[in-house]
């Protein structure tokens, strides 16, 4: 476990050193500074069109940094020939990689913990009167964003055991933009009763072996705050085990294609 | 290591299926139209790129900037639109219903009532997809109620699933008992009074100083008052205990309404209606309907409002429904409607129409009721009292049939040397006058002859 920490406290550190992560943070933080301005469009829609907003912007950055982040991790290692001082020592490849994913997820967690801040900050500043358990929404959507994010960082570092950066940079944004909107489409799919039986059984295959990033964008009740939902704390429970068991799942694959790839 | 992984593939796709899912899709999915109709590309791209609700929230402003032009027309859309893409905006769909139910008028302000079964399916939808407010069983209940105006059994439910939320506001809370009484369930609504006078009476003792506590058990406490008031007069009590033959109850004999009419037509889709109704206090508002002969769904008096789940934003524009009020004053109505002005809403494009008159009084303001009773036990017409078409109430209904030529005034009723096209009941009374006067004639002392001496 120790030498995971280890290999994971070296990442984090890299991490925060990349530039490129580093504008994709300020760009998110910036457009997260100018979201009051958009209150201007409507004095009844303000609230609903600034935390959307909000969300939008943090969802969007956070799986920008998660992709760039995790596409290179393996790769670069490797090109730049360091694994093999890595290797040569009392490590495993699996051990290796699960550090690698670790830190990974503690510099996202960093990044994105500092979005959230800063929407938290502003949002009580423009909107004083909100009350303090939407305040505490934006933490909760933040947290199942991160779940999410953690999810597509799986998928993009078992992808980089053996895929080329660029190509799993689109494969990884492509996973994560099925996976989070056209699960209503599968699901169409599934219920139109004029779909043939075939193409039903193969949207509900796909379907479950994908990852389902919508399950995490619990949003629309943080933005609309009258809406009360049943259950609520079991849904985040219930859904982050799903997160869980599809991040170990992932990664299994992941540990599996490194054990056989000659580096 | 690989029958491992493959138990985990299949646990997570069981548990997403059986435990994710179905809370994900009550709760958080958007409508899976969403996403196939309306947005343009970036729109479109952006909503798919997590600002989903921002997208609605934008569209909606727009749907105000049309409100402030009065594009009605383009608001419907948008509408839609942003229910589909976040269905938990309750004041869309609340102000949608609204807009859909009374904005679409004709020249002469009378709603285009095709759209009704639409704003109800719209109404249905919200509150389904935001079950724990109030607020879309509130507004469905208050379509119902208010603008159908006729089927206040729908107008009940709605209203008991409101009150059963607890957000409900204590102040609405009253209006259930008020659409049970237009429901002929008198004893339920009182006993609804009674409750809410107890819930007002607890939270005025929480806090005394409250004013809104107070004036909240106060407006209970006049209510209640009024009601009982009201069954006694009206001889509820007394209908139950056969005691309506030896007290004089307001509502006994019952009061023939000697309703008459005679219906032309003076120039093309110009209709007009003149005839009697022999309750003096103003007030009085008779429902006249125009109509397709085999209009789909018509009901006497009305038509099936309930048409299910789909909001059908274009209703059938071949299809011609006209409903009105006729205001009686000085005992008699005279109403011309012209329809010429809105071809779309009136195509006349059928061989045969239905005239339909129908006065119920549970719509009735209450100083009628007091004559007539609540389900019209001081009421009759010894012409077109009818007690099948709303069972439990005796309602005054009475049909007539008309034709395209004589509606557009063709053929034999051409307006060059034709004759004009008259129906009229067989006992219709010419009043003379117009009925649509200022002065209201209102029988004094003064206006009658001295007593003479004896």
């Amino acid at each position: 476990m120790r030498v995971i920490f280890s290999i994971a406290a070296t990442t984090i550190g890299e991490a925060i050193r990349r530039r490129v992560l580093l504008v994709i943070l300020l760009v998110g933080t910036l457009l997260l500074a100018i979201a009051p301005g958009l209150q201007v469009l409507s004095a009844r829609q303000e609230r609903t069109v600034l935390k959307s907003f909000m969300f939008g912007t943090m969802q969007l950055t956070s799986a920008a940094i998660a992709i760039i982040l995790t596409v290179y991790l393996i790769p670069n290692e490797i090109d730049r020939r360091t694994i093999y001082t890595i290797l040569c020592k009392p490590v495993r490849r699996w051990q290796f990689l699960v550090g690698k994913y670790v830190g990974a997820i503690g510099a996202l967690g960093m990044m994105m913990a500092l979005m959230t801040f800063i929407s938290v900050i502003l949002f009580y500043v423009m909107q004083r009167d909100a009350p303090v358990s939407e305040l505490a929404g934006i933490g909760q959507v933040a947290v199942m964003y991160y779940v999410q994010m953690c999810i597509l960082a799986a998928v993009s570092i078992t992808l980089s055991t053996f895929v080329a950066p660029l190509v799993n940079f689109f494969l990884s944004g492509g996973l994560y933009l099925v996976g989070t909107l056209f699960t209503s489409v599968f699901e169409t799919f599934e219920q139109n009763s004029k779909t043939p039986g075939l193409v039903k059984t193969i949207a509900h295959l796909v379907g479950s072996l994908l990852p389902n990033f919508s399950r995490f964008n619990i949003q629309n009740s943080a933005i609309n705050s009258v809406q009360t939902i049943g259950s609520e704390t079991r849904y985040y429970v219930e859904s982050g085990v799903y997160g869980v068991m599809y991040i170990i799942a992932t990664i299994i694959v992941g540990m599996l294609i490194f054990e056989k790839r000659e580096v | 290591m690989w029958a491992a992984l493959a138990v985990l593939f299949v646990g997570q796709a069981v548990w997403d299926r059986v435990l994710v899912e179905p809370t994900y899709v009550k709760n958080y999915m958007p409508a899976n139209k969403a996403f196939s109709a309306g947005l343009s590309p970036e729109q479109f791209l952006f909503a798919l790129s997590g600002f989903r609700e921002m997208i609605a929230g934008i569209l909606w402003v727009k749907a105000d900037s049309f409100f402030e032009t009065g594009n009605y027309d383009a608001i419907l859309p948008v509408i839609r639109l942003v229910t589909w893409l976040d269905p938990h905006q309750i004041d869309v769909y609340a102000t949608g219903m609204w807009h859909i139910g009374y904005n679409f008028t004709d020249e002469q302000s009378r709603s285009d009532r095709r759209y009704i079964p639409s704003a109800i399916a719209l109404g249905k939808e919200g509150a389904e997809n935001n079950p724990t407010t109030y607020e879309m069983f509130f507004e469905t209940g208050w379509i119902w109620y208010h603008k159908v105006d006729d089927n206040y059994s729908q107008a009940v439910n709605w209203f008991k699933k409101a009150n059963e939320r607890e957000d409900m506001i204590p102040a609405r809370r009253n209006l259930l008992s008020t659409a049970l009484q237009r429901d002929g369930k008198i004893e339920e609504a009182l006993e609804n009074y009674y409750k809410l006078l107890d819930a007002a009476e607890a939270r005025f003792k929480a806090d005394s100083s409250d004013y809104q506590a107070r004036s909240g058990r106060d407006t209970i406490e006049g209510n209640l008052d009024t009601m009982l008031v009201r069954m006694s007069q009206r001889g509820y009590w007394g209908s139950k205990s056969n005691w309506m033959n030896t007290i004089p109850y307001d509502t006994q004999p019952p009061f023939d309404v000697g309703f008459s009419v005679k219906v032309t037509v003076p120039e093309p889709r110009v209709i007009r209606f003149e005839g009697t109704w022999g309750v003096r206090p103003v007030g009085t508002r008779i429902r006249v309907i125009l109509r397709d002969k085999d209009y789909p769904m018509a009901e006497p008096g009305g038509m099936k409002w309930d048409q299910g789940t789909a909001v059908n934003l274009d209703p059938p524009k071949d299809v011609t429904f006209m409903q009105d009020q006729l205001y009686v004053k000085n005992l008699r109505f005279d109403k011309t409607c012209n329809l010429a002005k809105d071809p779309t809403m009136y195509p006349f494009k059928k061989d045969d129409y239905e005239v339909e008159f129908y006065y119920n009084p549970r719509s009735s303001p209450p100083h009628i009721q007091d004559k007539f009773s609540w389900n019209g036990e001081g009421m009759t017409d010894k012409n077109f009292l009818n007690t099948e078409i709303r069972p439990g109430t005796r309602v005054m209904f009475h049909k007539i049939g008309l034709t395209r030529d004589m509606l557009l005034r063709r053929g034999q009723y051409s307006m060059s040397g034709g004759s004009l096209p008259t129906v009229m009941t067989t006992d219709y009374i010419d009043a003379g006058a117009k009925g649509t006067e200022d002065l209201i004639d209102i029988p004094s002392l003064r206006s009658q002859a001295p007593p003479t001496a004896k």
